[in-house]
């Protein structure tokens, strides 16, 4: 990558090791860049390395007893080893947890405001920023004197999105937006995403195990798998790779099938080399 | 209206105002216990620091108000060096390690407080009389201390600043944040240093206006760190993490233990006001664990 390309990305990556408690390798060695504006995804499966990547670069890692060993890592033109979560956010940077982690005693919209906490805003400013979340996701305004807590998962997936858009970031990190929701509501939530990433002009890193909705959506994107990056390459070129097809969105040249057939093939072949 | 009556009345009513300084204490450990999910046991030692401290400065020939505001402001260091020395370190570690800090903590407070005071009782003076007030006594017939009625102005007046600050303020909005789950508050930037900090200086304040409270009625003394374990009560009927909780808690408490001791007490030899809490305590654990106020658990299946 050339110099010149370098002070458009908003995110740089560069061959990061991150180790938990001293010794549990989590990940070995993973470069990656997200041009400013664009959607990046990071696929893979559980335990590739995904959400520990993220945290790695909005330093929630320390509080998980977590440390980037090797490498670096450069946000907006700086370096990020030596700053905490609230200096993240400041800079314009802020992840969206993996399991929404909605304040379920806190109200729909007490949660919404309090992402804005770092932000000295007025009464009516709020008000405005408030009014201009709803307008992404007018399921919430009804909802806004409901406990978070007893909110559906796709409506609590929305707060976290929206409680984060309060900080007016530049960039956004999502950790598994999909996870555990209907299909049409992952489908409603990443219209949602593109929308905040068209209009907003944030840039966003996803991390997803849904390879098909995040590479729809998706500009680039990285298949990462035990803590390394194995392949990337273009949205587009990434949805029409026959591995990828193969291993991560179940299609075949023989046609559709499900995970479980390719594991059965790859055992019956190394069977049949016994 | 029959003799009988009133006095039952003056009864209830000394216990509800009694009760008001059980609430005080219980407000330290809402306070607390709201920002970390955390019973401080240290919480009794802040009383007795607080206010052995405030006599200790009046004695060195400060005035009341000037040893009031010295004693604020150490109670705020005592929070900064709590926050900074046990609570930074232990971060991240679970909420038992949390707890039993604050049990080493509470001991080193006790020390600290002796250490720098010396260990005799002391008598407080806020030039309030422990007495019944002679207007209310003439015109209705109920015997209240004025002592006692100071004490609920001065718990009411806490508990509706507190309802404020947490309801109202976006300090109070980030602390509630802080409570639900601080990593999340992390991730969208409210800085939990700066939270714990607050809540440990709030819970000081409020230690020193209690402790001042108790001190005045039973002397300013060791025994205030047990007199602060009343409180647990309060909270098992009230609910741990709700202000109106320790305030009707309290209430509940003071009036009931008034009540029992004095119609029911002379079964029982007397002396039943120092375990009746805790029965009635027992009793909201198996009917209403998460007390009266307290927030249930939510839990999406």
């Amino acid at each position: 990558m050339t110099d010149s390309n370098n002070t458009e990305n908003i995110l740089e990556i560069k061959n990061i090791e991150v180790v938990y408690d001293d010794v549990i390798l989590a990940v070995s060695d993973v470069s990656l860049n997200v041009p400013k504006g664009n959607i990046v995804a990071l696929l893979g499966g559980n335990g590739a390395g995904k959400s520990t990547t993220l945290k790695s670069v909005s330093t929630m890692l320390a509080s998980e007893r977590g440390k980037v060993t090797k490498g670096t890592i450069t946000y907006d033109g700086k370096r990020v080893e030596n700053l905490n979560p609230s200096d993240m956010v400041n800079l314009g940077l802020v992840q969206v947890l993996e399991g929404r982690r909605c304040f379920g005693h806190l109200t729909v919209e007490e949660n919404i405001i309090s992402g804005a906490y770092t932000r000295k805003l007025s009464k009516s400013e709020i008000r405005n920023e408030l009014d201009r979340m709803y307008a992404y996701f007018p399921r919430l305004k009804e909802r806004r004197k409901s406990q978070a807590g007893f909110t559906s998962g796709g409506e609590q997936q929305m707060i976290a999105v929206a409680r984060a858009m309060m900080a007016k970031p530049k960039m956004l990190l999502l950790d598994e937006p999909s996870m555990g929701l209907a299909p049409q509501l992952v489908e409603e939530i990443f219209n949602i995403v593109k929308e905040l990433n068209d209009k907003e002009g944030v840039s966003i890193l996803l991390a997803e195990q849904n390879t098909n909705i995040a590479l729809r959506n998706a500009d680039y994107g990285y298949i990462i798998e035990t803590g390394q990056v194995m392949l990337d390459g273009s949205a587009k070129s990434l949805l029409n790779d026959d591995k990828v097809k193969e291993f991560y969105l179940g299609i075949s040249s023989e046609g559709r099938k499900n995970f479980r057939d390719v594991l059965k093939e790859t055992k019956k072949s190394k069977d049949q080399q016994i | 209206m029959g003799s009988e009556i009133l006095f039952f009345f003056e009864v209830v009513v000394g216990g509800l105002l009694a009760g008001t300084m059980y609430s005080l204490v219980a407000l330290g450990f809402v306070l607390i216990y709201k920002a970390s999910a955390t019973f401080n046991f240290a919480q009794g030692a802040m009383v007795f620091f607080a206010v052995l401290s405030f006599v200790g400065f009046m004695e060195l020939g400060l005035p009341f108000f000037i040893a009031f505001l010295v004693t604020i402001g150490l109670m705020v260091l005592v929070g900064l060096s709590t926050e900074r020395l046990v609570l930074r370190p232990l971060m991240n570690q679970s909420e038992d390690t949390l707890l039993m800090a604050t049990i080493g903590l509470g001991y080193v407070l006790e020390g600290l407080a002796q250490a720098a005071w010396g260990v005799e009782v002391r008598r407080l003076d806020l030039g309030i009389p422990d007495f019944p007030i002679m207007l209310i006594a003439d015109t209705i017939g109920i015997f209240i201390s004025a002592l006692d009625l100071t004490a609920g102005a001065v718990a009411a007046f806490m508990v509706i600043s507190l309802a404020v600050l947490f309801t109202q303020t976006k300090i109070g909005l980030g602390l509630r944040a802080v409570a639900d789950d601080p990593g999340a508050a992390s991730s969208i930037g409210i800085p939990l240093k700066h939270i714990m900090l607050l809540v440990w200086s709030a819970a000081g304040v409020v230690a020193l206006v209690a402790g001042c409270l108790w001190g005045a009625r039973a002397g300013v003394q060791f025994a205030l760190v047990d007199l602060a374990l009343k409180a647990l009560p309060v909270l098992i009927i009230g609910g741990f993490s709700s202000i109106p909780g320790a305030i009707v808690g309290g209430l509940i408490i003071g009036s009931t233990e008034k009540v029992l001791e004095v119609y029911i007490g002379p079964f029982f030899g007397g002396a039943i006001e120092g375990w009746a809490p805790y029965v009635l305590a027992v009793f909201f654990l198996l009917k209403r664990p998460e007390g009266l106020f307290g927030e249930k658990i939510i839990r999406r299946v």
